[in-house]
C-alpha cells in the first residue's frame, strides 16, 4: 500500500511540471503586454525597461520557466502584478472560502444525489423516477451563473429569505451550494441509480430476498453497499470539478475565494497570479484524484494496488 | 471488512480536518478584521473590480479610498451645480509671487494624522519627493512636475527637491521650473494627498495595502480591507474640520452587474451607481420606488473620437470635418446613454473652468459633409479603420453605431478590436487609427484637456499626430500665461481653433452620473469633477434608519 502511494506520488511530480510548463508557455504567448497594463499609461517608458529587468521579464522563455519552476518549488510564486502582494499570500488567504464552498456544495450534491438516486432505482420507470432524473438532469444541464442569478432573483430579492451575496453567515452559503452542488448531484443520482439497477439483478439480492428480509434491509443493507463503490470514487473525482464550477459561482456570490482570484487574474492579465492559482488548483485536483484511487484500491479489494 | 471500515474512518478524519482547519483559519481571519462592525450607520457602496492599492500616488484609476483617508494641501469643491472652487486644506492659506513662479503655502496647525502624529512641513516634503524618487514607481508625478527640481528627481540624479523649501514647521514654499496657472487645482487631485512622513516609511510597500499602515488625516480612517470582498473605512472622530456625520463607508466587491443591482434592491446596499448598468437607468428612473431617489450630477468629462492625422486621409481637414458632421451625436446619447448627458461642440466640458457655453454647435449635416468629401476628392468616401481593445461592448456599440452613421456618406468603416495592452502600446507609439473613448478632469483647468491631447509630444502620444505647431505651442505657453482671465480667453481661443477651425478631434457629449440611493439614505450629492463618486465628506449627507 504504502509503496503504491509512493509510486504515485512520484508519478504525479511529471504530471505537475507537465502542466506547469503549459500554463507557463501559454500565458506567455497570449498577446498583450503585461507591463504596459499594469503601469498604466502615465508611466515613463525606461522605468518600464527596469521593471521587466527586476522582474526577469528580459530573459529568454526557458530560462524564466526554470527561475520559476525553481521559486514555485520553494513555494514561492512571485508578486502579484495588479495586487503587488505574495501570490502564495493571496491563495492561502482565498483557498478557505473555496474549501467552505466546495465542501458544502459536495454535501448537497451528496444528500441529494444518493437519496434520489436509490428511490429512482427501487421506482424504476414510475413517475417518482422521471421526476428525479428530470430534476437530475437540469441541474446538469444548467449554466451556474444562470442558475445562480435565478436563486438570488427568487430567493434574496423577490422572497427575501436569504442574502444576494456573502459568506460570512451560514444563511449566504445555502443559495451557492445548491447552485453548485445540483449539477454534481445530478451525475451522482445518475450513477447511483444505474448501479443500484445493476447490483439489483445479482444472485445474493434474490437470495436476500429469498430470505425474507424487508425491502429497505435488500436495499440499503446489501444492495446500496455494493452499488456505492463507484459512486464514493466520483464523489473524490466530482470534487475538482467543483472546484472548477466554484469560478463562477464566487464571482456571482460575491465570496472572496479562488475563484475570484483567478478571474481577477485573467482581466487584469496578472499573470504569476493566475498561475499561482491554476498550479495550486492542480495540485488539488491530483491530489483529489490520488485519494479517489486510493480509496477504490482500499474499499474493493479486487482491485490490486500494483 | 475491516480494511474497509478503516478506509472510511480515514476518508472521515481527513474531511472533518479539512473543514475544521478551514474554519479556525477563517474565523481569525475574519475575527480581526471586523469586530462586529454595525453598519447602522454606515454608508455601503459597491464596486464590479478589486482594486489594486488605496495609495494615491500609486494608481491613475481608483481614488474612492485615497480621497476619503487623505487631505490634499488644497481641495476642490462644489460650489453650485457645475462649479468648482478651490478652497483651502491641509495648506490654510497662500501666497502667489506676481511672476506666479513661488507658492508660498501656510499650513494649518494642531491636524493630527489618524495615529496621532502631528501633521507639518517634512510630511509635506516627505509626500512629494516620496512621488517623485523612481524606486517608488508612483504614477501620478504629472501633477507635482511644474516644481523646480522634479525633473533630476525622477530621472534619479537628485534625492531631494530643489524647488520645494520648508521656511518652518508650518510654512512651505514651492518654486516652480516656468509659471503654471493650474498648478493649484492640480494640487488637489486625489492623487497629491499628504501621508505621515513616518508611518509611510515605516510601512514600506505594504502602504496602500495594509489598512492599519495606511494613515492620513483625512475625515476617515482606514479600518479593514479583505481582498475582493470588502473595504471598510470608518470616521476620524478628531477630524480638523470636525468629524463626519456617517460612521464610515464600506466598499462591497460585486464581480456581477446584476447581482450587484439585486444587492441593492433587496436593501444590502445604500447606493446603486448606474454607471455599471446604463441600460437599468430607465427602469429606476420610470419606477415610482426609485425615481424619488434618483441623485443626477454633471460628469466634467466629456466622450470623443480622434483623428490620426498621420494617417490619409485624415491629413485633410476637409475630411475631417465631413466626419465632423457626419456623426449624429444626439442620437448616440439617446440611444446608448438613454439621451441622459449634453451635445458637446468644443472640448471643454460643462463644469470646467473656462467652458464656452457659446462655442459654435457641430451641425449634423449629411449634405454638407459629403460636398465636403467631393470637394476633398473622396465623391465616393473612402476605407477606414477604428480601433479599439477587445473587451469593451460600451466601445463596440459607439463604434458601430457610427459604422453606420459614416456608411450614410460613403465612409466604409472596419471595426479592429485588439488587446488593452496592444492598444495603449500602438497608440503610445502614435500608430493607432481612429479611435473613441472618454476623458474626465483630474483637476479643474483647461490645461488638464488641452495640454492632455494637443501639447507637441501628447499629440503623438495618443496618436492625434495634430500637425499645426503654432497652436500647439500655444498650448504651452498658455500654461505661463499668469493673468487668470486672459488665460481663460486663451484656452476658448485654442478650443475654438483646435477643435472647429483644424477639426482635430470629434467631440461626442459628456454624460451624466446618475445614482440611485437608499430610503435611509439622506443628503447624497455627485461631486463636482472627473471623480464624480468619490467625494463624500460635506454636509448633509447622513443615513435615517
Amino acid at each position: 500500500m504504502a509503496k503504491y502511494i509512493i509510486k504515485r506520488v512520484l508519478i504525479s511530480i511529471p504530471v505537475l511540471i507537465g502542466v506547469v510548463f503549459v500554463i507557463f508557455f501559454m500565458l506567455n504567448v497570449v498577446p498583450g503586454d503585461p507591463v504596459t497594463l499594469m503601469m498604466g499609461e502615465h508611466i515613463k517608458p525606461d522605468l518600464i525597461e527596469a521593471f521587466r529587468e527586476r522582474m526577469g521579464l528580459d530573459d529568454p522563455f526557458i530560462v524564466q520557466f526554470f527561475n520559476y519552476l525553481k521559486n514555485a518549488l520553494q513555494g514561492d510564486f512571485g508578486m502579484s502584478y495588479k495586487l503587488k502582494r505574495e501570490v502564495s499570500d493571496l491563495i492561502f488567504q482565498a483557498f478557505p472560502q473555496t474549501v467552505k464552498l466546495t465542501l458544502s456544495a459536495a454535501m448537497v450534491a451528496w444528500l441529494i444525489g444518493i437519496p434520489s438516486g436509490i428511490i429512482a432505482a427501487v421506482k424504476q420507470n414510475t413517475l417518482i423516477d422521471r421526476g428525479f432524473m428530470t430534476f437530475s438532469l437540469m441541474g446538469v444541464s444548467m449554466p451556474v451563473f444562470w442558475a445562480g442569478l435565478l436563486m438570488q432573483y427568487v430567493f434574496a430579492y423577490k422572497l427575501g429569505w436569504l442574502p444576494v451575496t456573502g459568506y460570512k453567515t451560514w444563511q449566504s452559503f445555502i443559495m451557492p451550494s445548491i447552485v453548485l452542488g445540483w449539477s454534481s448531484a445530478g451525475t451522482i443520482a445518475r450513477l447511483t441509480r444505474s448501479n443500484l439497477l445493476e447490483i439489483m439483478k445479482n444472485d445474493f439480492i434474490r437470495t436476500a430476498r429469498a430470505k425474507g428480509l424487508r425491502e429497505t434491509t435488500v436495499v440499503v443493507g446489501h444492495a446500496l453497499k455494493n452499488a456505492m463503490l463507484p459512486v464514493v470514487t466520483m464523489m473524490a473525482i466530482q470534487v475538482s470539478s467543483l472546484l472548477g464550477g466554484a469560478v463562477m459561482t464566487e464571482s456571482i456570490f460575491g465570496i472572496p475565494g479562488l475563484g475570484r482570484v483567478a478571474v481577477s487574474a485573467i482581466g487584469d492579465r496578472d499573470m504569476p497570479l493566475l498561475q499561482g492559482t491554476i498550479i495550486f488548483t492542480t495540485m488539488l485536483i491530483i491530489a483529489g484524484n490520488l485519494i479517489a484511487d486510493l480509496m477504490y484500491s482500499v474499499l474493493d479489494p479486487r482491485i490490486r494496488c500494483e | 471488512m475491516k480494511r474497509k471500515y478503516l478506509a472510511l474512518l480515514l476518508a472521515l478524519v481527513m474531511g472533518l480536518s479539512v473543514l475544521s482547519g478551514c474554519g479556525s483559519e477563517t474565523a481569525s481571519a475574519e475575527g480581526n478584521k471586523d469586530e462586529k462592525i454595525s453598519y447602522d450607520n454606515i454608508m455601503r457602496l459597491g464596486e464590479v473590480t478589486e482594486v489594486d492599492t488605496c495609495d494615491g500616488q500609486m494608481t491613475t484609476e481608483y481614488y474612492d479610498i485615497p480621497f476619503m483617508i487623505f487631505d490634499r494641501l488644497v481641495e476642490a469643491t462644489s460650489v453650485a451645480e457645475g462649479k468648482s472652487d478651490i478652497i483651502p486644506g491641509l495648506a490654510k492659506s497662500w501666497e502667489i509671487s506676481p511672476d506666479g513662479m513661488v507658492y508660498t503655502f501656510k499650513l494649518q496647525e494642531g491636524v493630527k494624522f489618524h495615529n496621532g502624529k502631528d501633521f507639518t512641513a517634512e510630511d509635506v516634503k516627505y509626500t512629494f519627493e516620496r512621488m517623485l524618487l523612481p524606486e517608488t514607481g508612483a504614477k501620478n508625478q504629472d501633477f507635482i512636475s511644474p516644481i523646480k527640481g522634479s525633473q533630476a528627481m525622477m530621472d534619479g540624479t537628485a534625492k531631494e527637491l530643489e524647488g520645494l523649501e520648508i521656511v518652518d514647521d508650518y510654512t512651505v514654499k514651492m518654486t516652480l521650473e516656468a509659471p503654471f496657472g493650474a498648478f493649484l487645482a492640480s494640487l488637489a487631485t486625489p492623487g497629491v494627498g499628504i501621508y505621515d512622513k513616518e508611518t509611510t516609511m515605516e510601512a514600506g510597500t505594504d502602504f496602500g495595502l495594509v489598512a492599519e499602515k495606511t494613515v492620513g488625516t483625512g475625515p476617515y480612517y482606514f479600518k479593514s480591507w479583505v481582498l475582493n470582498d470588502e473595504k471598510i473605512i470608518l470616521k476620524n472622530e478628531n477630524y480638523w474640520r470636525g468629524a463626519p456625520a456617517l460612521d464610515g463607508i464600506s466598499w462591497k466587491t460585486v464581480a456581477d452587474a446584476d447581482t450587484m443591482r439585486m444587492m441593492f434592491e433587496s436593501g444590502e446596499l445604500d447606493v446603486f451607481d448606474c454607471d455599471y448598468a446604463p441600460t437599468q437607468i430607465g427602469y429606476f428612473m420610470s419606477n415610482e420606488k426609485y425615481k424619488d431617489n434618483t441623485v443626477v450630477g454633471n460628469r466634467v468629462g466629456i466622450y470623443y473620437y480622434t483623428f490620426n492625422q498621420n494617417i490619409e486621409p485624415f491629413g485633410d481637414v476637409r475630411v475631417r470635418k465631413a466626419l465632423q458632421m457626419a456623426i449624429d451625436r444626439q442620437s448616440i446619447l439617446d440611444n446608448l446613454f438613454d439621451g441622459r448627458g449634453e451635445v458637446l461642440s468644443g472640448i471643454m466640458p460643462p463644469g470646467l473652468v473656462g467652458y464656452n457655453p457659446n462655442l459654435p454647435e457641430i451641425k449634423y449635416d449629411l449634405e454638407a459633409a459629403k460636398a465636403l468629401l467631393a470637394e476633398a476628392g473622396y465623391p465616393d468616401g473612402f476605407e477606414m479603420t477604428i480601433t479599439q481593445s477587445t473587451d469593451s461592448p460600451d466601445t463596440l456599440s459607439r463604434n458601430e453605431m457610427v459604422q453606420a452613421q459614416l456608411a450614410k456618406i460613403g465612409v466604409k468603416v472596419t471595426i479592429e478590436q485588439v488587446d488593452e495592452a496592444t492598444w495603449y502600446a500602438v497608440r503610445a507609439d502614435g500608430l493607432l487609427p481612429m479611435y473613441t473613448t472618454s476623458w474626465s478632469a483630474d483637476f479643474n483647468d483647461p490645461d488638464n484637456f488641452l495640454y492632455t491631447f494637443f501639447a507637441p509630444g501628447n499629440t503623438n502620444k495618443r496618436s492625434f499626430n495634430f500637425k499645426n505647431e503654432e497652436l500647439s505651442n500655444r498650448v504651452v505657453a498658455a500654461r505661463a500665461i499668469t493673468d487668470n482671465d486672459a488665460r481663460m480667453a486663451e484656452y476658448q481661443a485654442l478650443e475654438k481653433a483646435i477643435i472647429q477651425d483644424e477639426a482635430a478631434w470629434i467631440p461626442l457629449f459628456c454624460k451624466q452620473h446618475i445614482f440611485i440611493t437608499s430610503d435611509r439614505l439622506k443628503g447624497f450629492k455627485v461631486s463636482w469633477n472627473g471623480w464624480t463618486s468619490t467625494w463624500h465628506y460635506y454636509e448633509g449627507l447622513h443615513i435615517e434608519n
